[in-house]
């Protein structure tokens, strides 16, 4: 196993990818090539990636090494769902820069968590139907300009509005990491994608902050 | 002290009669003179305008002929999408995620998309400002504008899969660079400001920064200064501690830095290169007066013995920032020796 651990850790798509058909034809099961190693790859990248040590390209080639394994591992869909809780995600409506978004839903889906993707300059609405529909903990929410800001800021109350108060709202991107939560209306502002899975990680342990 | 040789002073570390101030109002001069962010964008004697109606209102030290971050990519081919009150964004690369160049030549600043208009703008500012205020072009930087060119995740895995490849199209980006910083210089900027916000260590690890980046940066700061440069100007936002060494490298006259570099940071790992920064661009839309007011003394005391200081947000000023929050800026500055 440590063998794709480090093939995916060096975001080397075609080592990780050999090592998963190697272990796979020892008789390795997909659950346990998944369990422990993808999820046990996620969280050495997690435990590497403080604020100074993140960067968008060792993060996005490791993403990308984790996807080719799992679409060997499952060549019908993606990873089964194990239960765990489910995040709704968006680039909001006047906004369609949406790669911290990919990179935030990359972590979350190797750590085995449901991702509803809701796409770039989405409207709220959309957003918050899609939360109430799949039951999700959290929206995430991401944005690289500030002119975003009230956007952002009204996600609140339209989940209020449909009497969702238990979901969680976190925020992060180039432009809303510089507000509070208080700015922004939100549970949680992230620095980096891996801070924000932190906290959805409490939220799903049931131990939110 | 005029405005040039305010700067000019402050980035030799010299005294100066105040502190120097120079915040990066770009689109926020449309919104001040009242036109649609995108008429700005396009029309260089319409940015000319808006840019020396911004000076008055505000008096700060430097004008900028810049329109936005896209006029390159633009002018080779990749296709932009316009807002009017939003800045244009990127719907088609012209370069495939293979990244074959297939012919793309550099385009003629004279001849090639909005350039002719910015360049426009650039003599109309200098006309009129002279030797007075500090003109401030802008380039995109290599790495931006490579992955302005193919998109950002196609770069990214085109650098770690193909790394010749990616080193010819920075190369292209770099040559684009020089071009048209020599274009903005021979129309009337003091200098052209690089910018190269994908530099930064939030999007490549340091060792990229120094192998594929640093080079090609000190080779368009090279030109820029044989074309006669008054200054040597580079600006990478966001977080960017990792490569601070590198930076203090190229010889900069001023490094443009974010609110993610303390000042701490700076007088620990820069000590002989100006700064201009550091305000959250942020608070000039959702903070106060006074406490921007209250930012600027906390700044300038760290910064009292030091010196190489220009006052300014950690990137451009946001379109819908709050006046007050700038002017407040200014004034503050104003009541501050160098």
């Amino acid at each position: 196993m440590r063998t794709i651990i480090d093939a995916l850790l060096e975001g080397d798509s075609a080592a990780s990818l050999a090592a998963a058909k190697q272990l796979q034809q020892t008789g390795i099961s997909a659950e346990q090539i998944v369990n422990e190693g993808l999820e046990v790859a996620m969280q050495q990248l997690d435990d590497k990636c403080t604020v100074e040590g993140f960067n968008l390209l060792e993060i996005m080639l490791v993403g990308r090494a984790v996807s080719a394994v799992v679409n060997e591992l499952y060549p019908e869909g993606g990873l089964p769902d194990k239960g765990r809780a489910t995040f709704v995600i968006a680039t909001l409506e006047g906004d369609i820069h949406d790669l911290g978004k990919k990179i935030v839903k990359i972590v979350l889906l190797g750590k085995g968590y449901r991702v509803i993707d809701c796409g770039k300059d989405c409207p709220i609405e959309t957003v918050v139907s899609t939360a109430q529909r799949e039951n999700a903990s959290a929206v995430l929410v991401s944005g690289l300009i500030t002119s975003i800001i009230p956007q952002v800021r009204k996600v609140r109350p339209a989940l209020l509005a449909r009497g969702l108060s238990q979901v969680k709202i976190v925020a992060g991107g180039a432009a809303l990491k510089q507000a509070s939560t208080t700015e922004l209306n939100v549970d949680f502002v992230a620095e980096t994608a891996f801070d924000g899975v932190r906290y959805l990680e409490q939220i799903a342990q049931g131990v939110s902050q | 002290m005029n405005s040039i040789e305010r700067i000019k002073a402050a980035s030799a570390f010299a005294p100066t009669d105040r502190m120097p101030v120079v915040p990066a109002v770009l689109g926020h001069a449309a919104v001040l003179a009242g036109v649609p962010l995108r008429d700005y964008l396009c029309d260089g004697d319409l940015l000319a305008r808006c840019q020396l109606q911004a000076l008055q209102h505000y008096g700060y030290d430097a004008v900028f002929a810049f329109m936005d971050l896209y006029v390159e990519a633009e002018a080779v081919g990749s296709v932009l999408q316009y807002y009017e009150h939003q800045y244009p964004e990127i719907t088609d690369y012209v370069i495939a995620a293979d990244g074959a160049l297939d012919g793309l030549i550099t385009p003629d600043p004279h001849n090639s998309g909005r350039m002719p208009e910015l360049l426009r703008a650039a003599s109309v500012l200098r006309k009129e400002v002279g030797e007075q205020t500090l003109v401030i072009g802008a380039v995109t930087g290599p790495m931006t504008l490579a992955t302005q060119l193919i998109g950002m995740e196609d770069g990214i895995y085109l650098a770690a899969d193909d790394p010749d490849r990616f080193e010819q199209i920075l190369d292209f980006a770099t040559e684009i660079a020089i071009h048209y910083g020599i274009a903005q210089l021979e129309a009337g900027v003091h200098l052209p400001m690089i910018f190269d916000p994908a530099a930064s260590s939030v999007i490549v690890p340091p060792r990229f920064f120094a192998e594929f980046l640093q080079p090609r940066i000190k080779r368009i700061l090279t030109a820029f200064h044989q074309a006669g440069a008054l200054l040597h100007w580079l600006m990478i936002t966001g977080t960017i501690d990792p490569i601070l060494k590198y930076c203090a490298e190229l010889g900069l006259d001023i490094l443009h830095v974010d609110y993610d570099v303390t000042p701490a940071r700076i007088l620990q790992d820069l000590p002989r290169t100006c700064v201009a920064g550091n305000f959250r661009p942020l608070s000039f839309v959702t903070s106060t007066p006074e406490k921007i007011t209250a930012e600027v003394h906390a700044l300038a005391k760290l910064f009292a013995t030091r010196g190489g200081l220009l006052l300014s947000a950690g990137c451009e000023i946001p379109p819908e920032a709050k006046a007050e929050n700038i002017a407040a800026l200014v004034a503050a500055a104003r009541s501050h020796h160098g």
